[in-house]
């Protein structure tokens, strides 16, 4: 345990690099293209190299019983009278795990990024707000302090709507990133009043320190009476959910994250599948502690049946909404919502571990997907909409098989990474709700339907980019001089390669067929694992992800689209489909609900104004105005005005003679000012010197 | 600390003749403006100065420091909206060049 | 602390003096925040915290902000200080009143009467509670009044600011 706590001395190097790169490349001139990239991608590295070490110092640790690996480095921030402000980091396997997977997968989308913003004109800005991303994310890992953890958390958000913004002349950009910072801002006023009220009842925001931490503290919490009836603890932990809410783009909050797509892919990648949304599901596992104080796995408490029924309806919501896109980001960035919903679910229904379990690998491959459309997007020239596309295995076999890996691991086909992790919510899930599990199954179900359909319209068939305009590729940097697509260039295929490697074999780190789930073990030792129902629950996953594959080929790999106009041959369904793609008709309904109500809120208070609150003010100046012209006519014109005139007449005649002093000029009064003081200051010290 | 009270009474005076000489010489209002801002800090610092040595127990020295703080926010705001309205009505925010008070 | 003294002394007065000096009046305000952390840090030094932190969240954070505005608001944004301004009598006069002021203030402060004055060692630390009870007690008029001014001030601002367009319609 020693060399433990050395390490987690050493956290803070963690974001304390990309931070310390960003600070520099802020400075750089706009063409040291090629030193900002250099100094993110090094930055980076090195952080990945410290939380790797960290990693393989908790993994040594595992075994030794039931006892939790631990270790936090706290020091005081600031002391301010008798308060202190405490900070810390901390160092365990939940903190080390996403630790090195946040650097690990970084620096491969960063690598990706170097080739997917080659001719970006304002690179060496995009990697510089990469870095500032990647501080702010690994600092939310790294800390043991909510309110550091908050910190890094609206940091975060910052970087995401800097980086969703980056092309920010397209008014769809500078829309989508406000719409991003704004919608989250709601999850972190919840948030926010959390930490308070999380303060207010515990006096620290520390959450391990020593048994006198926040979390260690949640036992007791869950005996004092918060709001609305419920226990403290559950009241702060349904607070702190409506913050992850917005961060993870859960239902109703998840209308910022399909929009966030306006940013260049290697952020979709990275803020939108691998890591920032996942700080959410992060933020409700590190405050599990919280979360489930006070209820048994029979009576769980309200903020758990929150997570998991939140998680599960946004699940299958996203999903739903994933099979009717047409955008290939559009379909991922659904397939993320449905994804980050089956990490609460689990949550929810008490699957600490296969929550987790599900997010890094969940981040391996999303990111994997991300990245393998922006090769995609870039070896098309710029193309987004899937029926422009098709026929790509022929132009670009590394990037299809990669794809395939990824997209395999997303719908859950065994031995793929992501089967073993969603096997695992679903067994998890199974045995709290049979009704969450038929849900999520489902929405597995959609899951491998809707990316069997992607990857048919996009690598199947034949080529039918050249259908439309040509004048939309025509002066790109990119051409060849023709119009067919192409395979990327190395800096873009090694990272979606290296990360298929992952996308393929991560799964094993948590099956349940050698040894018993490694990653269990490692994460929560002292977790009950319930493997009751296990056969089953694969069984039906396994089937049913074999079923939407199928499904996927009988209506779009048998007959390939041929033209870019093609209907969908989903759209028979009619409403339902026109439904699916206008998203459930959520922002429509925001549109016409919550703005509009904030318009007419707006309208009433203007009239309020104009009506009741000007009318009193008229009527003061009125009544002001009567009572002034009574003393006009007694006091003023007959007394003061003829004892005035006389007066005059002397004033004015002295008066002509001192305007000569008046040259009107503000520093020579000011210097007549100054010399006085002088004078008088030289008489003082004259006479206190005699 | 060592420091005798005078270090800090002259770096006051030295900061307040600093403020005197932009105040007096430079065109731009907006510079004026800020030379008194560092005048107004040098007679903060003083006050805060004489707290710190010789009325440490009582609260009158920062309380007299917060007001003053005050009021120079008051008066910034003013001035500034001042130069302002004069720049709209004058085109200028030369000094020498706004002399409507000439009497 | 003695160091503390002199290095914080010396970007004070950097500070002040590159504020009234520099020609570009956007590095103006730079230095002018410059010099406010300088005090501020001051402050701190003599355990004043709250005024400390007063003094940043209200001359950096208002008074500085508020003067990036009239720049912004008075000439184009790079804010060039015009032509270079001339070294005539005004500077002469000027200066020479600023000297003979600082030589005089510094003469009154190296009296007998505050040469040996040290440090008060640790007496009663006035926190930020104290000053909290004293704005609601002893103080609570003073304060009052405070927030009258500020109001006034406020008001008075923006009515001077608005007064071209009252003119225009």
């Amino acid at each position: 345990m020693e060399h433990l706590e050395h390490l987690a001395k050493q956290q803070w190097l963690i974001p304390a690099l990309p931070l310390l790169a960003a600070a520099i490349q802020s400075l750089l001139p706009r063409s040291q293209r090629k030193l900002s990239a250099g100094l993110c991608l090094f930055a980076m590295g090195a952080a990945c190299v410290i939380a790797v070490r960290a990693f393989l110092a908790t993994l040594g640790h595992h075994g030794e019983g039931h006892e939790e690996v631990r270790a936090v480095a706290n020091f005081t921030w600031f002391e301010y009278g008798t308060t202190t402000l405490a900070m810390g980091f901390i160092l365990d396997p939940l903190t080390a795990g996403m630790a090195a997977m946040v650097t690990f997968v970084g620096f491969f989308i960063f690598l990706n990024a170097t080739g997917y913003m080659h001719d970006d004109e304002n690179f060496a800005r995009f990697f510089c707000f990469l870095s500032l991303f990647a501080a702010a994310m690994l600092g939310l890992v790294v800390s043991n302090n909510l309110l550091m953890l908050f910190m890094c958390w609206e940091l975060v958000g910052l970087c995401s709507y800097l980086l969703i913004g980056f092309w920010f002349h397209k008014p769809s950009a500078a829309a989508a990133c406000k719409k991003a910072f704004i919608t989250t801002r709601i999850g972190d006023v919840g948030f926010f009043l959390g930490i308070l009220m999380l303060y207010w009842k515990t006096g620290t925001l520390n959450l391990y320190d020593g048994g006198n931490g926040a979390l260690e503290q949640a036992g007791g919490l869950a005996t004092v009476a918060g709001w609305w009836g419920l226990s403290a603890a559950t009241t702060i932990a349904v607070l702190l959910f409506i913050g992850a809410m917005g961060k993870s783009a859960q239902f109703p909050l998840h209308v910022w994250l399909p929009d966030a797509m306006e940013g260049p892919t290697p952020v979709s990648a990275l803020i939108h599948a691998a890591t920032m949304v996942a700080a959410g599901v992060f933020m409700v596992g590190r405050m599990f502690a919280l979360f489930a104080a006070g209820g048994t796995p029979e009576h769980p408490t309200f903020a758990m049946d929150m997570v998991l029924w939140v998680g599960c309806f946004t699940a299958l919501f996203s999903a739903s909404i994933a099979v009717a896109q047409f955008d290939i980001k559009r379909v991922l960035a659904y397939s993320t919502c449905s994804q980050l919903g089956l990490m609460m679910m689990s949550l929810g229904a008490g699957g600490y571990s296969a929550g987790q379990f599900h997010l890094l690998t969940h981040a391996f491959f999303k990111a994997l997907l991300f990245l393998g459309s922006g090769c995609v997007i870039i070896g098309t020239h710029h193309e987004q909409d899937m029926r422009k596309m098709g026929g790509l295995k022929k132009y670009m076999p590394i990037t299809f098989w990669c794809y395939l890996a990824g997209m395999l691991a997303l719908s859950g086909v065994p031995p793929f990474a992501g089967f073993f992790s969603k096997d695992e919510v679903l067994l998890e899930t199974f045995h709290r709700s049979k009704i969450a599990w038929g849900m999520a199954t489902f929405a597995a179900f959609l899951t491998a339907f809707y990316m069997t359909r992607q990857m048919y319209m996009v690598f199947a068939g034949k080529w039918r980019g050249g259908d439309h305009g040509h004048g939309k590729t025509a002066g790109h940097g990119h051409g060849h001089g023709h119009h067919e697509p192409h395979e990327v260039p190395w800096n873009m295929w090694v990272p979606i390669a290296v990360l298929s490697v992952f996308a393929v074999f991560l799964g094993f780190a948590g099956t349940p067929l050698i040894g018993g789930n490694l990653f269990h073990h490692y994460l929560a030792p002292g977790e009950h694992a319930d493997t009751e129902g296990a056969g089953l629950v694969m069984g039906i996953s396994v089937a049913i992800g074999a079923l939407g594959i199928f499904l996927g080929y009988l209506v779009y790999g048998r007959k390939p689209m041929q033209h870019a106009d093609e209907p969908d041959p989903l759209a028979k369904m009619g409403g339902l489909f026109t439904a699916l793609n206008r998203k459930w008709y959520v922002d429509e309904f925001y549109e016409a609900t919550i703005i509009r109500l904030t318009m007419a809120t707006g309208t009433f208070f203007r009239m309020f104004d104009k009506l009741v609150v000007d009318g009193i003010l008229h009527g003061i100046v009125a009544l002001t105005r009567a009572i002034s012209q009574v003393f006009r006519w007694i006091g003023d014109e007959l007394l003061i005005n003829g004892g005035f005139d006389a007066g005059c007449e002397g004033v004015r005649a002295s008066g002509g003679l001192l305007s000569k002093f008046q040259s009107g000029r503000v520093q020579n009064y000011f210097a007549f000012l100054g010399v006085g003081t002088i004078l008088l200051l030289a008489a003082y010290f004259f006479i206190s010197i005699q | 600390m060592t420091i005798p009270l005078g270090h800090y009474l002259i770096l006051a005076g030295v900061i307040f003749s600093i403020g005197l000489a932009g105040a007096l010489t430079r065109k731009n209002a907006i510079i004026v403006l800020i030379a008194i801002e560092l005048m107004f800090n040098a007679a903060i610092l003083n006050l805060i100065a004489f707290w710190h040595y010789k009325q440490y127990a009582a609260l009158t020295g920062q309380m007299f420091a917060v007001f003053a703080i005050g009021i120079a926010a008051a008066e910034s705001a003013i001035g500034l909206a001042l130069v302002i309205a004069i720049y709209r009505q004058s085109k200028t925010v030369d000094v020498d060049e706004i002399r409507s008070l000439k009497g | 602390m003695d160091y503390a003294f002199w290095i914080i002394s010396g970007i004070t007065v950097l500070g002040a003096l590159l504020a009234v000096t520099l020609r570009n009046l956007v590095h103006c305000v730079l230095s002018l925040i410059l010099f406010f952390l300088g005090i501020a840090a001051h402050y701190f030094l003599l355990r004043a915290d709250f005024v400390g932190a007063v003094q940043i969240l209200i001359y950096i954070g208002a008074v500085a902000v508020l003067i990036l505005f009239a720049i912004m608001l008075t000439r184009n944004v790079t804010g060039a200080d015009g032509p270079r301004e001339v070294i005539g009598v005004k500077w002469w006069a000027g200066s020479v009143i600023a000297a003979l002021t600082a030589f005089l203030l510094s003469f009154a402060v190296s009296g007998d009467k505050l040469a040996g004055t040290i440090s008060p060692g640790d007496k009663a630390y006035v926190g930020v509670a104290d000053i909290g009870r004293g704005f609601v007690g002893d103080w609570v008029v003073p304060f009052e009044v405070m927030a009258v001014l500020l109001t006034a001030a406020l008001i008075g601002a923006v009515v001077i600011a608005l007064e071209e367009i009252r003119h225009r319609r």
